[in-house]
């Protein structure tokens, strides 16, 4: 369930986080997103340019991919509990992929703020052929029931 | 033949400036992305939270740069193309959430610069990070990026 408050007991390593698939990419979601970011690389935006710099065309801000590991993991656990985000771009992101993200819960342990709780979790998201275009890492501080 | 880079600028310090967070430009950034959590996009949701006000999505503090600078200046430095450049890996450490209204103070350095042979070819790794901090001096976020220069 979206944004419901999930507390640390609620939690298991090995427990999967639900999968978020996204739209097909589009050019114009590139676009827009170079505007809210401003990372203006026509290598996003022009595929001659693309071309020309040995690309075979545009492909995708690798901070789209994971600003959408980031949206996965806030739908699951909570807005403004993520401390730490890390991720590594595998695979260039091309016009059209369906993007799924994916994770799981690698283990929880005492925070060091009072009653929280820090939960590592596995990260990925895979294009429509399963290869993984991004992996990472993810720290979520939770509370506890009581 | 590949190019070469300046390595020269590890090590180097970038001058601070400052970014006072727009509203709108969060709304906007979560749209792009496609996230449309209320926390985000809904003032007043985000005024019966425990934040007070709509907050950032995690990845939001990409979008700080030196509005006084050039763009790209770490590529000028470093004598490197835009088209030659690849994003590595992003990091991404908070310690609290980041809020309109609010103004911080960024600090960028280039901490490394290493150079490995890839699949297509010989590559550069450039690592930049960037320290936030609010107006009291404390640490809002550490921002780690890597970016891959194809030689």
């Amino acid at each position: 369930m979206r944004y419901a408050k999930i507390y640390v007991d609620d939690l298991q390593p090995g427990d999967a986080m639900p999968a978020l698939v996204k739209p097909p990419i589009q050019q114009i979601q590139l676009t827009r997103y170079a505007g809210a970011s401003g990372d203006f690389n026509p290598i996003h935006q022009d595929d001659a340019f693309a071309k020309a710099a040995g690309m075979g065309g545009v492909f995708a801000h690798g901070m789209l991919s994971m600003g959408f590991v980031a949206q996965a993991v806030t739908d699951w656990l909570g807005t403004g509990r993520v401390h730490r985000l890390s991720v590594r771009f595998a695979a260039l992101v091309r016009l059209g992929d369906v993007i799924t993200c994916r994770g799981k819960v690698l283990e929880k342990r005492p925070s060091k703020n009072d009653g929280d709780h820090a939960v590592d979790l596995e990260l990925w998201a895979e294009n429509q052929k399963g290869e993984k275009v991004v992996t990472g890492r993810a720290t979520v501080i939770l509370p506890s029931r009581e | 033949m590949p190019i070469q880079i300046d390595t020269s600028v590890k090590g180097k310090e970038y001058a601070p400036f400052t970014v006072t967070v727009e509203r709108g430009k969060i709304k906007e950034f979560a749209r792009a992305i496609g996230d449309l959590s209320p926390f985000y996009l809904d003032d007043a949701v985000g005024r019966a939270s425990e934040w007070g006000d709509i907050i950032a999505p995690p990845t939001f503090a990409i979008t700080f740069r030196d509005e006084h600078a050039d763009t790209n200046v770490v590529l000028r430095d470093l004598g490197v193309d835009i088209g030659r450049i690849l994003h590595g890996e992003q990091e991404f450490e908070h310690y609290r959430p980041i809020r309109p209204g609010e103004t911080y103070l960024c600090r960028t350095r280039v901490s490394d610069i290493y150079e490995k042979s890839g699949r297509s070819g010989p590559m550069a790794f450039v690592v930049r990070e960037m320290t936030v901090t609010d107006g009291d001096n404390e640490v809002v976020c550490l921002v780690r990026s890597i970016t891959v220069v194809r030689l």
